[in-house]
């Protein structure tokens, strides 16, 4: 069964801004829900909007910050993994989950970037997993069906 | 030789080729290579080659970026989400490399030791400690600035520089609005005033 490629994607050299836009974007807006439902809840009663504007100002940018690196790196291993081994299957991706906990760990030594590589790898392997087993359960609604042909009566013979 | 129309005969007579076709010095090039007059193959075969008609080109020479044909110009765009994604990976990556260079020269010029090993640790914390907070913050704005320009965009029913200005000082009143009504007033007018300069540079250097 060939596996499609996404086509909805822009081409790889500038996907990568725009993954590190989508990134950064999801990692400020949770972050500010997130970060502001803690300030909220970790401030005194006449101070919960304040308290949590504190908070998500805060911590917010650092975490769309660490997404977008996140994002991009691995968009950019993505890419490229796609031109090294000109094939588009799931280990890029795993790949480049790999490759990407792995340098962003790697001022912690090499063992520490080892087991965060593992880790990355792995969760992207998990990702990509539950990826095909949605698009197979999916693909399997639109199984081609024979037509049900009508009842002929058979001719008369004489 | 005469010619006999096929369909008028009921018995085919077998045609031979005549002594007189063959010629022992001809050779492939003598029927290969003379020049051939297309007009009298084809009714419509001058048409095409100099001065003829060419071939309508569907995209322009703009380039390969994604949303060249519909955007248009230097930086195209498809719209909102493309304005969006792309706007804020571009301002969030210049923000981090111009913050990640300041903090390099920072750190060179700081280490408090020539070896290696030290000026590098150094410059890497400079670098991560200048460059993340000024690309976030740039990121930030990039995404309020582009929301808020969409959903005026939206609201309006049409896309105009004058969008981007009111966008411009929304994100920066927003952007310092815990810090004072005059901080954010003062934020505000800067940001408008950049987010001016930015969209109707746009539209001149497109025209």
């Amino acid at each position: 069964m060939p596996r499609s490629s996404d086509h909805s994607r822009d081409p790889c050299p500038y996907v990568i801004f725009s993954d590190l836009g989508a990134s950064f974007a999801m990692g400020a807006i949770g972050g500010g829900v997130w970060y502001g439902i803690k300030g909220a809840k970790n401030s005194p009663r006449g101070e919960r909007f304040p308290g949590a504007l504190a908070s998500l100002k805060a911590r917010a940018p650092v975490l769309g910050g660490n997404f977008a690196v996140w994002g991009g790196l691995f968009s950019t291993f993505d890419c490229g993994m796609k031109g090294l081994r000109q094939k588009e299957d799931p280990w890029n991706s795993i790949a480049s989950g790999f490759l990407t906990s792995g340098v962003l760990a790697a001022r912690s030594g090499p063992k520490v970037a080892l087991t965060s590589a593992a880790l990355g790898g792995v969760f992207l392997a998990v990702i990509e997993g539950l990826g095909i087993a949605i698009s197979r359960l999916v693909a399997d609604q639109n199984r081609p069906m024979s037509p049900q042909l009508p009842e002929i009566a058979p001719p008369a013979s004489h | 030789m005469s010619h006999t129309n096929i369909e008028d005969e009921e018995t085919f007579e077998p045609i031979y080729a005549a002594q007189e076709d063959f010629n022992p010095n001809d050779t492939v090039s003598s029927f290969l290579n003379t020049a051939y007059d297309p007009a009298r193959l084809h009714p419509l075969a001058g048409l095409g080659g100099t001065g003829g008609l060419d071939y309508i080109s569907m995209e322009d020479d703009a380039g390969s970026l994604p949303g060249a044909h519909r955007g248009g110009g230097i930086l195209p765009s498809r719209g909102w989400s493309d304005d969006l994604t792309y706007g804020t990976g571009l301002t969030y990556i210049t923000g981090l490399t111009m913050g990640g260079a300041y903090g390099f020269y920072e750190g060179l010029r700081s280490s408090p030791s020539p070896a290696f090993k030290i000026r590098l640790n150094t410059v890497l914390n400079g670098m991560t400690r200048r460059g993340p907070f000024i690309g976030n913050s740039a990121g930030i704005l990039a995404l309020m600035y582009n929301a808020v320009n969409g959903g005026i965009g939206r609201a309006r029913g049409h896309y105009d520089p004058l969008n981007s200005v009111l966008a411009g000082g929304l994100t920066g009143a927003i952007f310092k609005s815990t810090a004072g009504l005059r901080a954010a007033g003062s934020a505000g007018g800067v940001c408008a005033v950049a987010a001016g300069i930015w969209a109707y540079g746009k539209e001149a250097l497109n025209l």
